[in-house]
C-alpha cells in the first residue's frame, strides 16, 4: 500500500515534467528558424546565417518603404517594395470579404433549410473543395484571362476566395447550428420578419463565427502563393509572397550571397504582422470553432 | 405584454402566406452566391483538365490552341514512364510521413491548450499558434537558412551536442521537406481538435474523478469517442493539404536530387511547364484527384463504422 502509494506520488508529477520537457522541445523546434529572420531585419549587415549583430537599425524598414537608399554596390533590389505591402493587402481583404459574405450566407441557409440529400450535398462540396489547385491551374488561367482577371489584384482575391469556400461554409454551419432555433422563433412571435430576425438576432449571436471565418479567409489571401504566380504577370502588382519568392534568387537548396537580406527580412516580418495582430483579434473566437456535425 | 403578443401573433397568421413562402425562397438563394463562385473557379477548371489530359495540348507551337482527342494516349504513356512511379511513391512517402507528424505535434499541441495539468495556456496557445500564421512563402526561405550543410543553424546545433552534421537537402531531402511542412502545419489539427475537447462538458470528466477514474481511463473513454469527428475531419484536411503540397518542396529542392522529393504536383508541374506536354500534366493532376477523392470517401465510410 504504502509503495504504491510512493509510486503514484511518483508518477504524477512526472507527467508534468516530461509534458513540460517535450512542450521545451516543441517551442525550440517552431522558434528556431524564426530567430535568423528577427535577427537580420534588424542588423545593419544582414547574411543568410545566423550571427548575432552587434548593433540594431531601423535602416532595413526605411529602405522597405522606399524612404532610404539602398547602399551602393548593394545587389539589385526591387524599387516596388512599399507598393507590394498594399498589393497584399487588396488581396486579402478581397478575400476576406467575399469569403466572410457569401460563405456566412450560404451557411445560415444549409443551417436552417431542410431538403432532401443536404449531407450528400454537404460531402460533396467538401470533396469537390479538395480538388487540388496544382492539377486545374491551366484551365483556371484560360478563364480567368475570359474574366479580366489577369494582372487584376480584386480578381486574384476572389478566386483565393472561391478555392477556401467550402471548408469555410463547414465552420460557419457549424457555428449556426449552435445557435438555438428558439431564439429566431422568438423574434418572429414577437413580429420580425425572416430577414429582420437574421439580420437583428442570428448575426450578432454569430459575430465569433463570422471573426472566425474573416481571419481563416484573410490569412489564406494574404498568404497565397500559387495563384497571384499564375495571374499576376508585372512586378509593381506582386504581392508580397511573389515579390520574396522572386527576390530571394538562388538555385534550389543553395543560399544565393548576393541577396540583400536584411531589407528582405524586414519585409518578411511586416509580411507577418498584419496576420499576427489578426490573430490576436480573434484567437478567442478561434478556439470555438465547432464544425458542422457530418450526417452521413 | 401578453394582449400585445397575441395581437402580433394574430396578425402573423393572417399575413398572407405568401410573404412567409417568399422569405424561405430568399433564404435559399443565399446559397447561390458561394455556389456561383466555387462553381465557376473551381468546379469549371477542374472539368476543364479532366477534358484536356484526353487530348494532345501542348505547350508549343499550334498545339495550344489546335489540340484533338487523343483517349487514354497520355495515360498509357505515364504508366509506362519510370519517373512516375518514382514520384509515385515519393508522394505516398512525404503524405505518410507528414500525417503522422503533423497529426501527432497538433494532437500533443491540443493536449496542452486544453488541459487542466499546465499553467499559462494562453500563452502556450499563443506560442503554439505562431507558424500559422506566417505566409507561406516566407517559411522555406527561412529553412534554407536552418537547413544549410556548412554553415546551417541545424548543424551548428548538432555539433554542439556532439553529433555528426547532416547535409539536410540532399542525402535528406525527404526528412528536410517534411520537417518544414509539419513546421506550421500542425497548427491545423491542433485547432480543430482543441476546440472539439473544450467543447466536452466538464460534467463527464468530474464523475470519473469521483469514481476515482485514471487520467488513461479518462482519454480513451471520454476524450477520444467524444472527438472522432473532429479527429477524421482534421485527417481529411491534412491530406488535402499535403497531396498538392507544391510552394515548400519547389523553393526547397524543386524535386530533389535524382527526383527523390519529386511529389506528383511537382511531377505535374514539370510534366506540363518543362516538358510542355500539358495534357500529360493535367492526366498527373486528374491522377491526384482521384486519389483524393477515393481517400476521402474510404475516410467517411470508416467513420460510419465508428
Amino acid at each position: 500500500m504504502n509503495t504504491r502509494r510512493l509510486i503514484r506520488s511518483l508518477s504524477e508529477p512526472s507527467i508534468e515534467v516530461i509534458g513540460y520537457v517535450v512542450l521545451f522541445f516543441m517551442i525550440a523546434y517552431i522558434y528556431a528558424p524564426m530567430i535568423w529572420l528577427f535577427l537580420t531585419a534588424f542588423s545593419p549587415k544582414g547574411g543568410p546565417f545566423l550571427e548575432i549583430p552587434k548593433s540594431f537599425t531601423l535602416e532595413n524598414f526605411a529602405i522597405v518603404f522606399g524612404l532610404k537608399k539602398i547602399r551602393a554596390g548593394a545587389a539589385a533590389l526591387s524599387l516596388y517594395m512599399h507598393r507590394w505591402i498594399v498589393n497584399s493587402l487588396i488581396i486579402a481583404i478581397t478575400t476576406m470579404v467575399v469569403t466572410v459574405v457569401t460563405a456566412s450566407m450560404a451557411g445560415y441557409a444549409l443551417s436552417r433549410l431542410r431538403f432532401r440529400g443536404k449531407s450528400i450535398f454537404m460531402v460533396g462540396l467538401l470533396v469537390l473543395g479538395m480538388m487540388p489547385t496544382i492539377a486545374k491551374l491551366l484551365p483556371l488561367y484560360k478563364l480567368c484571362i475570359m474574366f479580366g482577371f489577369i494582372n487584376n489584384l480584386v480578381g486574384a482575391g476572389i478566386v483565393v476566395a472561391s478555392g477556401i469556400i467550402p471548408v469555410q461554409i463547414w465552420i460557419m454551419k457549424g457555428f449556426f447550428d449552435h445557435i438555438p432555433r428558439e431564439l429566431e422563433e422568438q423574434a418572429w412571435i414577437f413580429g420580425c420578419s425572416k430577414l429582420e430576425a437574421l439580420f437583428r438576432v442570428v448575426l450578432p449571436c454569430a459575430g465569433p463565427g463570422l471573426s472566425v471565418v474573416a481571419f481563416l479567409s484573410f490569412l489564406a489571401g494574404w498568404g497565397n502563393f500559387i495563384i497571384p504566380l499564375i495571374l499576376i504577370r508585372t512586378e509593381p502588382l506582386y504581392p508580397i509572397s511573389l515579390g520574396i519568392a522572386a527576390s530571394f534568387i538562388h538555385h534550389p537548396g543553395e543560399i544565393g550571397l548576393a541577396v540583400p537580406y536584411g531589407p528582405l527580412c524586414a519585409l518578411s516580418l511586416i509580411y507577418v504582422i498584419p496576420s499576427m495582430t489578426l490573430y490576436f483579434i480573434a484567437r478567442k473566437y478561434l478556439m470555438q470553432i465547432k464544425l458542422a456535425k457530418m450526417e452521413v | 405584454m401578453i394582449t400585445k403578443i397575441k395581437r402580433l401573433r394574430i396578425v402573423r397568421t393572417n399575413s398572407t402566406k405568401l410573404k412567409y413562402k417568399l422569405e424561405e425562397i430568399i433564404i435559399i438563394f443565399f446559397l447561390f452566391p458561394a455556389l456561383a463562385l466555387f462553381i465557376t473557379f473551381q468546379v469549371i477548371p477542374t472539368l476543364w483538365a479532366i477534358y484536356f489530359s484526353f487530348t494532345d495540348i501542348a505547350l508549343y507551337g499550334k498545339k495550344l490552341f489546335e489540340y484533338k482527342f487523343i483517349g487514354l494516349n497520355n495515360y498509357e504513356k505515364l504508366f509506362s514512364d519510370e519517373i512516375f512511379w518514382k514520384s509515385f511513391s515519393v508522394t505516398f512517402e512525404y503524405c505518410t510521413f507528414s500525417l503522422l507528424l503533423r497529426f501527432t505535434l497538433g494532437f500533443i499541441a491540443a493536449l496542452y491548450i486544453t488541459s487542466r495539468l499546465f499553467k499559462g495556456k494562453a500563452i502556450i496557445a499563443g506560442l503554439l499558434i505562431i507558424p500559422y500564421t506566417l505566409p507561406g512563402a516566407v517559411i522555406p526561405y527561412m529553412w534554407i537558412s536552418m537547413l544549410d550543410s556548412r554553415y546551417g543553424t541545424l548543424n551548428k546545433v548538432l555539433m554542439l551536442l556532439g553529433l555528426p552534421p547532416q547535409s539536410w537537402l540532399y542525402e535528406r531531402a525527404m526528412q528536410s521537406v517534411v520537417m518544414v511542412n509539419c513546421w506550421s502545419g500542425y497548427v491545423l489539427a491542433m485547432l480543430i481538435l482543441a476546440s472539439a475537447i473544450k467543447s466536452i462538458p466538464d460534467e463527464y470528466y468530474e464523475v470519473c474523478e469521483i469514481y476515482g477514474a485514471s487520467r488513461l481511463f479518462k482519454f480513451t473513454k471520454i476524450t477520444l469517442p467524444l472527438i472522432k469527428w473532429p479527429l477524421v475531419l482534421s485527417l481529411i484536411l491534412i491530406f488535402k493539404e499535403d497531396i498538392d503540397d507544391f510552394t515548400y518542396v519547389f523553393i526547397l529542392t524543386e524535386g530533389g536530387p535524382n527526383y527523390r522529393t519529386e511529389l506528383l504536383s511537382l511531377y505535374a508541374y514539370h510534366k506540363a511547364f518543362a516538358f510542355y506536354e500539358l495534357g500529360a500534366g493535367c492526366a498527373v493532376g486528374l491522377i491526384i484527384m482521384i486519389i483524393v477523392f477515393l481517400l476521402t470517401l474510404a475516410q467517411i465510410k470508416i467513420s460510419r463504422i465508428m
